[in-house]
């Protein structure tokens, strides 16, 4: 039986700075299915972000997509016109950020924000009020009718990311797109905030392609992991398949580099020595060369593909089960 | 005992309202020399301010920190500075606390020169001693900070710490601001530097899964207060507040994977305002094992078994 076409397919995309043309993302080819949470993991530099917002055709100015192609539904979003783009997002896709601080209009009533995502998106706006105050009640906010009269400075940042994570689902959208929005949360409210996404998630069939830099935090929220190290997919596979049986070396130092539960013996972490190459700096060799610990001369003279099925493959010569 | 904090209050007035907050209450802890006290709370539980009047930074409005028997310097106001200060503090953003405009090799060289602790002809060995001990190579001295990677910056501020050959070095949250891969490179630097010089750590973060890599005892505040501290085993394997047992559920923790479950176990509310305590308790509002009683009495910290501090009266025996 063949499998349903995906929700969002991303093929080969290339992203790079427009003018003195720096690559900073290459070769990105992933799938999303409806009802399918993804979370794509990466330090700073890594390109998640930026893979993030080139699905809603969100790059900053001066970052363009230069290969490649992002489909939703099958049409693709790159040649889509900006009015229909615009209809597309909050509607089919929309994005939760890290810091809503930022993401909401520090001087609009909370009530009028929501409304305006209504309004900017159908013609018919009936009862848009109520379903305003039943998003918000929906994502825990506690008094309702008095959030809607209130400013954003006047919640506290956990509050906030319900409030952004309301906007985000008022909609009815098919896909989430999140971009570490727990980080900058105390721990017991991450942790509330992963619990509501969870079960929104799980009532709507919502996919979900979730950016983080902690792989502590999709652990037990996403189906399926991307790991991207400067600018590249190096390893997907099962959230089991990840965490249980890395085979790039670059994912495999990153777990052995968390302390675990299990640390009696407080061993020394595990470490990867360096720091991560610039995307536009690699040339032809594989990007982790230098930090690897199973590096080979082919690691410095050509790039590793990702080899094995879509689901489940690896971009190393020289895995971490294979013989050296 | 070498660290003695004793009942330390600091009060701040929000000048706009005049509403006076207790970012600390009535904080004691004791400390033997060579071990490492892991403080962890979330934020505005006053772990940094404890961090900046155990330095001397700020001075408490109440109480006493004595290091090896002496009150600790109020840096704020004593201008007559001591040849060498025994107490350093390195803080999480190397970024902000390192002056963009100064090569690395100056800003260490300075505190040598500064707190005179080496004649000037040692100066440029001493600085290249210092980045070596940290992991960094010498040629690195005339970097600028924006120069370096985060973790560079994070050993260029260690040494800067290390310049005064101090005994207690106070860790407020260090590795948070760095990539995940860099963390644990830093975290085996500090382990490192404690076994070879000798030193005693506080260590304060909001993540537990790091102070419990780093620490020998452990101290657990919620609003200014500290409702737990025992050694590690006591605070890791056998926690007793439920505030420190949702610390430890909450750990984001890839030892358990695909259980979306996990995720529901979890504290109910959040943090009330400093400025607005609630009466009693401070965490009945959130405790899920919370009795009537808790909204008015105020728990006091009780040594529950040996070593072993708890502030709630429905834990325990």
């Amino acid at each position: 039986m063949s499998k349903p076409p995906a929700l969002l397919s991303v093929e080969n995309l290339a992203i790079s700075t427009v003018q003195d043309p720096r690559i900073l993302i290459n070769d990105v080819t992933f799938e999303i299915h409806e009802g399918e949470a993804v979370g794509v993991v990466g330090e700073s530099g890594s390109g998640k972000t930026l893979t993030a917002l080139s699905v809603l055709g969100l790059l900053p100015r001066g970052v363009a997509v230069t290969e490649g192609a992002i489909k939703y539904n099958g049409v693709d979003l790159n040649s889509l016109q900006s009015e229909k783009m615009r209809r597309l997002r909050g509607s089919e896709i929309s994005m939760v950020y890290q810091d809503p601080m930022t993401a909401l209009n520090p001087v609009m009533k909370l009530g009028k924000q929501l409304l305006e995502v209504i309004e900017s998106h159908e013609e018919i706006k009936s009862n848009s009020d109520e379903r305003v105050r039943a998003a918000l009640r929906e994502v825990g906010i506690p008094d309702v009718v008095r959030a809607m009269e209130s400013y954003p400075h006047e919640f506290s940042g956990g509050m906030r990311q319900r409030v952004m994570i309301a906007m985000a689902l008022i909609l009815s959208p098919k896909l989430l797109i999140a971009d570490e929005p727990t980080t900058a949360l105390d721990v017991t409210i991450q942790q509330q905030i992963l619990s509501l996404v969870a079960e929104e998630r799980r009532k709507r069939n919502m996919s979900m392609l979730w950016i983080t830099h902690d792989l502590g935090v999709v652990a037990n929220l996403v189906d399926r992991l991307i790991v991207m190290y400067a600018g590249r997919i190096v390893e997907s596979g099962t959230v089991k398949e990840i965490f249980t049986d890395p085979q790039h070396p670059y994912t495999y130092g990153l777990l052995a580099s968390l302390p675990t539960t299990a640390d009696r013996d407080r061993r020394r972490l595990t470490s990867i020595a360096g720091v991560p190459q610039k995307p536009w700096l690699v040339g032809e060799s594989c990007s982790f060369a230098p930090r690897c610990f199973k590096v080979q001369p082919e690691c410095k003279s050509s790039i590793p593909q990702l080899v094995g099925r879509l689901e489940k493959s690896v971009a190393c010569f020289h895995p971490v089960g294979s013989p050296l | 005992m070498t660290l003695n904090i004793e009942n330390v209050e600091k009060q701040y007035k929000i000048l706009a309202t005049g509403t006076l907050i207790n970012a600390l209450n009535g904080i004691s802890i004791s400390l033997e020399e060579g071990q490492t006290l892991g403080i962890v709370g979330e934020s505005g539980c006053g772990k940094s301010t404890l961090a900046r009047v155990v330095s001397g930074l700020e001075k408490a409005t109440v109480g006493k920190v004595r290091w090896q028997g002496n009150q600790i310097a109020d840096k704020a106001k004593n201008h007559l500075r001591p040849t060498r200060s025994r107490v350093q503090l390195v803080f999480q953003d190397p970024y902000s606390s390192l002056d963009p405009r100064q090569q690395i090799g100056a800003a260490i060289s300075e505190v040598l020169t500064v707190h005179k602790l080496v004649v000037g002809s040692r100066v440029a060995a001493r600085v290249e001693e210092l980045l070596s001990i940290v992991g960094l190579t010498t040629d690195l001295r005339h970097r600028y900070p924006h120069q370096l990677s985060g973790g560079q910056r994070q050993r260029v501020s260690i040494a800067r710490a290390l310049a005064s050959e101090p005994d207690l070095l106070i860790l407020d949250e260090p590795v948070s601001a760095l990539d995940v891969s860099v963390r644990a490179e830093v975290m085996n630097l500090l382990i490192d530097l404690r076994a070879k010089f000798g030193l005693t750590y506080i260590f304060i973060s909001h993540d537990l899964a790091m102070v419990r890599y780093i620490s020998d005892v452990i101290a657990v505040m919620y609003l200014g207060k500290i409702v737990e501290f025992g050694s590690w085993d006591q605070i890791i394997e056998r926690p007793m507040h439920p505030y420190t047992r949702a610390l430890i559920a909450a750990m984001p923790d890839h030892s358990i994977i695909g259980n979306p479950e996990t995720l529901a176990k979890t504290l109910q509310g959040e943090v009330p305002d400093p400025a607005h305590l609630p009466t009693g308790c401070a965490f009945h509002a959130r405790c899920p094992i919370a009795v009537p009683v808790c909204t008015t009495r105020l728990p006091i910290l009780l040594e529950v078994t040996p070593k072993h501090y708890v502030a709630c009266p429905e834990v325990g025996e």
